[in-house]
């Protein structure tokens, strides 16, 4: 792959679920090591687009590319190992395993033991908590330990593009700054990270670059400075 | 290191078991049928613990087996230790064409598609009366006795094949379940989308333990029929004593644990066989009552099966040692 092809490229993209139609025309480019955010109201669409990279969106046409592959042909369990990992909305982690039952369960790539126990030991930097809580019962974890959790399973498969679908959603606002602390480490560390939030101030905040989607179309595109001056976007999601 | 000498102290008590007993009187048959079902219901619990799919349909399996090594013998004279094999190869093949269109389905719909293939098996089996012998039945031919042979003067034997049966797919199903399968399968139990998002393929998980499940399933049928010597369609493709009796055997000992199926058998098979000895003389269908009864019973007391008493007195013993 050369560096001026895409990372992911998405291309008159319509999704939907049976009859109802949820995103019309989208398009969409992310390069290598790019941090990107999809902000917009809720029921926009934004967790389609995740969902339907993740081939988790029944009806879906138009292209969808990953790192020279074609999505669309792909069943969704195929689609982590291609490198795409899907953190999804309401974190859904295994509440009745262990913490490091459900890190591991992440990390099929894996070939041997020692590197298995290589890349818990890099969420354990990166989420100390986790540490402390690794023979834990998931279930009995903190909201924001769970969110922890999620995002570090998604880890252990060594992703070249995370997808976050609103992990800060329902979280203490502290925890809500740990966690995006958190995403600007994994984004330095060299992993390419799509990040649909509610929450526009902060995605602008980590993101750099940033699509606004309003009734599954997209209104606005830009830097993540440019959106964050812009006045339709402090008038409707900034409240400025 | 607890943990194995239990276990162990446990199969040595049911290797000596079957000696105690007269080696031609009733008990010993009790006893063999009672080992046999808890492999069954240990069978079933693969896929109905492990995968969480209610099969309603596991006599298709059975059926399968018992058919298969007794036809070979018959038309062929191969020893029953090979046509268990190939029973097996049969009821894994069986296994594949009823999983691959039902296996998306969950709960009710999956039990009552299975049940419904259980059926339509029971019925071919009577139909196809060249190859069954149809409502007939079959008699599994005599043999001079001989462990190569499969044919024994006494049950004696047949106790023990059928608690060595037990201890094989026990650990099959405990080997299963502390796997990487078996954490693929807990994670699909608990959440499905989840799982296709880490990278499980839920279908292809669910289609090896069905085929697992049947492959054992139907080699455990050839196990019956030597035991039971003849049998027709009705018994072994039976929905209510094959099918429905063996996932209830796992549910009331304990669904997705190793000790479940073996507690629930020690408790059905036996207590089914003294209603049927108490009350046979009284109004016909009467010891089928009462013994709907105790089950209805059993499951109000103990929801979660026999496996919460063994727990809890487990748990009260190992206070009573440190103590």
């Amino acid at each position: 792959m050369n560096a001026s092809q895409p990372l992911l490229e998405i291309k008159g993209l319509n999704a939907g679920y049976g009859e109802i139609e949820v995103l019309h025309g989208i398009d969409l480019q992310m390069f290598e090591g790019e941090f990107v955010c999809i902000i917009g109201a809720n029921t926009a669409g934004k967790s389609t687009i995740l969902r339907a990279i993740s081939r988790l969106v029944p009806h879906v046409t138009g292209t969808l590319r990953f790192a020279g592959n074609d999505l669309s042909s792909r069943a969704s369990h195929d689609i982590p190992m291609l490198g795409i990992a899907h953190v999804p909305e309401g974190r859904h982690v295994f509440t009745d395993m262990m913490v490091e039952e459900n890190l591991m369960l992440g990390a099929f790539t894996a070939r041997h033991a020692k590197d298995l126990s290589l890349r818990m030991e890099g969420i354990f930097e990166l989420f100390p908590r986790l540490r402390e809580r690794r023979g834990q019962l998931a279930g009995t974890l903190s909201g924001g330990e769970q969110q922890m959790v999620a995002v570090g399973r998604a880890l252990m498969l060594q992703p070249k593009l995370l997808l976050l679908d609103e992990p800060s959603h329902g979280l203490a606002p502290k925890v809500v700054e740990e966690m995006h602390d958190a995403f600007t480490k994994i984004h330095s560390r060299g992993t390419s990270i799509l990040l649909v939030e509610q929450n526009v101030g902060l995605a602008l905040d980590v993101a750099t670059r940033g699509y606004v989607l309003e009734s599954g179309r997209i209104a606005l595109q830009g830097t993540s400075a440019e959106l964050n001056e812009n006045p339709a976007v402090r008038a409707a999601y900034l409240g400025i | 290191m607890k943990r194995w000498i239990a276990i162990l102290a446990a199969i040595a008590i049911a290797a000596v078991l079957p000696l105690l007993l007269s080696p031609t009187g009733y008990w010993i048959r009790v006893l063999t049928f009672t080992l046999l079902f808890a492999a069954m219901a240990q069978v079933w619990n693969i896929i109905g613990g492990l995968a969480n799919q209610t099969s309603l349909g596991h006599a298709a399996f059975f059926g399968i087996g018992a058919y298969t090594s007794t036809i070979l013998v018959l038309k062929f004279g191969i020893s029953p230790w090979i046509g268990m094999f190939a029973g097996g190869f049969l009821g894994g093949i069986a296994a594949l064409i009823i999983a691959v269109p039902t296996m998306r389905l969950q709960g009710h719909y999956f039990a009552l598609a299975t049940l419904a293939f259980g059926e339509v098996m029971r019925v071919i089996a009577n139909v196809w009366t060249s190859l069954t012998g149809g409502p007939v039945g079959l008699s599994v031919p005599f043999v001079p006795p001989s462990i190569a042979a499969y044919s024994f003067k006494q049950l004696l034997p047949h106790a023990y094949i059928a608690l060595i049966a037990l201890i094989i797919v026990t650990f099959i199903f405990e080997a299963i379940r502390r796997s990487a399968m078996g954490y693929r399968l807990r994670a699909i139990k608990e959440n499905p989308a989840a799982a296709e998002v880490i990278g499980i393929d839920t279908t292809k998980v669910k289609l090896q333990t069905a085929v697992i499940s049947g492959v054992l399933m139907a080699m455990l049928g050839t196990l019956y029929a030597q035991v039971a010597v003849f049998f027709d369609p009705d018994t072994v493709f039976s929905a209510a004593s094959i099918s429905i009796r063996v996932a209830l055997i796992a549910i009331l000992g304990g669904v997705g644990t190793a000790i479940g199926p073996i507690l629930g058998a020690l408790f059905i098979i036996p207590v089914e066989e003294l209603m049927n000895d108490l009350f046979s003389s009284g109004a016909a269908g009467l010891s089928q009552l009462i013994f709907g009864v105790i089950l209805i019973a059993v499951i109000l007391w103990r929801p979660r099966g026999f496996i919460t008493v063994f727990d809890s007195l487990m748990a009260r013993f190992s206070n009573k040692a440190r103590s």
